[in-house]
């Protein structure tokens, strides 16, 4: 009941609610130029229609005024002079002749006079019966004309009525008076059209002026719209330039006014802006210098301690029991913190953006077999590919995505792992490669999902991390990234967790070797113009070239840790 | 292996000095070591090793230097050892006259299996000669010469050349010459291949800038061409 009342108070102001905001969002959706101008438009069109309205209703009034005043008072001095020279009992000529005379031809008006007491009966007498007849005389005017005689003492004056009449769409003055002491009632029919004509030329004058106000006035508001929006305009472009991170943009300020004062708040925020940027970005670099430079550091002392845990480990098996186990865990987390240090290298370099591509034309099924044989894999993964499929990538890279992935799917989700190589279109209809590694395991729980990537993100103890750096994902995101791909990962539903990479088919990055021309092979030795700045460059194994795998398995095992860098 | 191969390495630290010399003489080489790279350049000599393993930052000259000297007078196989995995340095290596590199942290049995890579390019084989211009490719003696002048190859450019002039006017990729010449993995790094067919081409080719013997295939690799 409540919510229904509620809703029927709800109604009722909907419309104007909405009336409202359709004009607000008119108003906010058109330009700031376009504002002024109408508010501009608008106030000369109000001032120019009241001005030019005032004027032609006084001008009107006293224009129809003059002309009534002078045809009356002629038409009422005329009626007297006549009536005085008529005789008691004037004849119906006579009051013919009269009518006659009276009407006047400076002032244009044509007279009919009425005597309803004379001796030959009711007499009307037109100066012009083809202009003005007693019939176009309206019963108003006449009930006024001889009620006033009734009702008034006779006095010397003669009581003049008129009245605006239009007849075929001219407009007319009709008038009438009774002569004092039972004489004729006289009226008289004046033309208003040349005044009419006179006060239509003023207002189309008018309008003229109007219009012109108006036109000015959009003008003058664009003129002062340019003058104010220019500095606002610069100051916008000022505000995108710095947006889009050149933070050393600034105005020139010009003037004292509110705009000068905006432009100097502007360049003082900028330059704020830029000191804490640069503030910012000098502790970021020199933290993650730290970083490069420690792990750099570590990378002797590792050589020393893994050359010396391998002479150990060949031992263990001639070591007494009791210190085996302990020479072991040494070996072991040797070998991670290796892993470590390298991994630390290469996301230093990720964030110090020096990470480079080599791009190739890889055959991505015959890069996957590469990848889960040079790590022994490959009875563990079920890769299901189309052996046509490639795509134009970092191999080495692409390497190091693979063995993360599948690594992770292994470790966490045990065997066997299945990998699945597709092609298929984006939304733009580019091509794109993606590969689908899924696990057998339990899935990642959802509250761990939109971290996997992060690094060093320590899972729940359901999943736990074993004896991965901490890195790998986040590497093989960043490796993804470069090739302006990505990586997500989500829950099968029948069990497991998917990872899936995808790739565009061609990151249409310019390649960074030169990788052909001769000229580019042979500038001098030393010289800093040969050095490609690009990473390893490692063409794809072609098929027909892996026929020789076994004889270089040793190598492959031996050099594969060395090469994940 | 046929014979036991006699190294020398140079190497600043100590620790990894006595590490990798443990390491490598448990492989079963025979390692001599210096500290510092004019120490390298006396030991190599007085002593004549078979090959250098020669870390990149050492005091005095560094290891690019001590590269570029022995380069001048020996044709002796050079691995690189480099703390820094950063491309510059690879390349400047490379380019000094490096036949391999390998990056620190090191496992010996990787520098093991490079060591004995680079020994086998030196080994004798077939026992024919092929001539591709003024160039004689002498197969049994493992010689070249050009207009009847003996070049110095390393064993890496000499087996670069054998691998080329084994399958001539056909194209290698990189990555073929990896394996066949370095014997790296499906990974290894191309830029090996470009920097000593760079500095073969400096040895064999008449005008090096404009090569007409081993000719750049674009968008595959190399090829060796009879002029």
């Amino acid at each position: 009941m409540k919510g229904a009342r509620r809703g029927e108070a709800d109604d009722a102001p909907r419309p104007r609610g909405r009336l409202r905001r359709w004009a607000h969002t008119l108003l906010s959706l058109t330009s700031l130029r376009l504002r002024l101008v109408t508010v501009f438009a608008l106030v000369a069109l109000v001032a120019a229609v009241s001005v030019s309205g005032i004027a032609y209703w006084l001008n009107r009034d006293a224009v129809l005024t003059r002309a009534q005043e002078s045809a009356l008072s002629d038409f009422s001095q005329s009626l007297g002079d006549r009536a005085g020279a008529l005789p008691d009992q004037p004849t119906c000529d006579a009051l013919r002749l009269m009518a006659d005379r009276v009407a006047n031809r400076t002032f244009h008006y044509e007279v009919v006079l009425e005597d309803a007491r004379l001796p030959e009966g009711d007499c009307r007498a037109e100066s012009d019966p083809a202009v003005f007849t007693r019939e176009m005389v309206p019963d108003s005017l006449r009930d006024a004309v001889r009620d006033r005689r009734e009702g008034q003492p006779e006095d010397d004056q003669y009581h003049l009525y008129w009245q605006r009449i239009s007849l075929d769409g001219d407009p007319y003055l009709v008038g009438g008076a009774q002569v004092i002491g039972g004489g004729p009632a006289g009226y008289l029919l004046a033309s208003l059209a040349p005044e009419r004509d006179d006060l239509n030329s003023l207002a189309v004058s008018l309008g003229v002026a109007t219009a012109l106000a108006v036109i000015g006035s959009v003008l003058l508001a664009q003129g002062a719209a340019t003058m104010v929006l220019r500095p606002v305009q610069r100051l916008s472009n000022a505000a995108r330039r710095l947006g889009e991170g050149k933070l050393d943009t600034r105005l020139a300020v010009r003037g004292a006014d509110e705009l000068a004062e905006l432009t100097r708040t502007f360049n003082n925020a900028a330059a704020s802006l830029e000191a804490q940027v640069q503030d910012l970005s000098d502790r970021e670099t020199s933290s993650r210098r730290f970083v490069a430079d420690m792990s750099h550091e570590l990378r002797t002392p590792m050589t020393a301690i893994t050359a010396m845990t391998e002479l150990l480990e060949d031992e263990v098996e001639t070591l007494d029991p009791r210190v085996a186990p302990a020479v072991q865990l040494v070996v072991s987390e040797t070998r991670r913190l290796n892993d470590l240090v390298e991994n630390l290298m290469e996301v230093t370099r990720f964030d110090a953006g020096t990470a480079k591509m080599v791009l190739d034309d890889v055959n991505i099924a015959d890069q996957v077999t590469a990848c889960i044989d040079a790590r022994a894999w490959l009875d563990a993964v079920h890769l299901d590919a189309d052996r046509s499929i490639t795509a134009r990538l970092d191999p080495r890279r692409l390497d190091v995505v693979l063995a993360n992935l599948i690594g992770n799917a292994l470790k966490h989700g045990g065997s066997p792992v299945r990998v699945t190589v597709r092609e298929h279109e984006d939304d733009e209809g580019g091509r794109l490669v993606s590969v689908e590694v899924a696990d057998q395991g339990p899935g990642i729980p959802e509250d761990v999902l939109p971290h996997v990537f992060d690094r060093f993100y320590k899972a729940s103890a359901s999943r736990p991390r074993s004896d991965g750096s901490g890195l790998g994902l986040s590497i093989a995101m960043e490796n993804a990234h470069l090739h302006g791909g990505d990586i997500t990962v989500h829950n099968d539903p029948v069990g497991g967790a998917v990872f899936t990479l995808r790739l565009p088919h061609d990151p249409g990055l310019p390649e960074d070797r030169a990788d052909d021309p001769d000229s580019g092979q042979e500038t001098p030795p030393g010289g800093g113009a040969s050095v490609p700045p690009g990473r390893p460059a490692t063409p794809a194994p072609r098929r027909g070239e892996r026929s020789d795998k076994g004889s270089g398995k040793e190598t492959y095992d031996g050099s594969a840790e060395e090469d994940r860098r | 292996m046929s014979r036991v191969a006699f190294l020398l390495l140079i190497e600043d630290d100590e620790a990894v000095r006595t590490a990798l010399e443990m390491s490598l003489t448990r492989q079963g080489h025979r390692v001599v070591t210096a500290p510092t790279g004019e120490d390298g350049l006396q030991s190599l000599r007085e002593q004549r090793p078979d090959l250098i393993v020669l870390d990149v930052m050492l005091p005095g000259i560094d290891g690019f230097e001590v590269c570029r000297r022995i380069r001048r007078t020996d044709q002796l196989p050079i691995i690189l050892l480099t703390a820094r995995s950063d491309d510059i340095d690879v390349v400047v290596g490379l380019e000094s006259g490096a036949d391999d590199y390998v990056v620190k942290p090191v496992q010996g049995r990787v520098l093991d299996a490079r060591i004995r890579a680079v020994m086998r390019r030196g080994e004798r084989e077939s026992n024919d000669a092929v001539t591709f211009g003024s160039l004689v490719i002498d197969r049994s003696a493992m010689t070249v010469t050009r207009d009847g002048v003996d070049l110095q190859l390393t064993p890496t450019e000499l087996r670069l050349l054998l691998e080329l002039s084994r399958r001539p006017g056909q194209a290698l990729s990189r990555q073929q010459l990896l394996r066949l010449v370095w014997e790296h993995d499906y990974l290894g790094d191309s830029r090996l291949v470009d920097a000593c067919v760079q500095r073969l081409r400096a040895k064999v080719e008449d005008v090096p800038s404009s090569p007409k013997l081993i000719r750049t295939v674009r968008g595959v690799g190399y090829r060796l061409d009879a002029p």
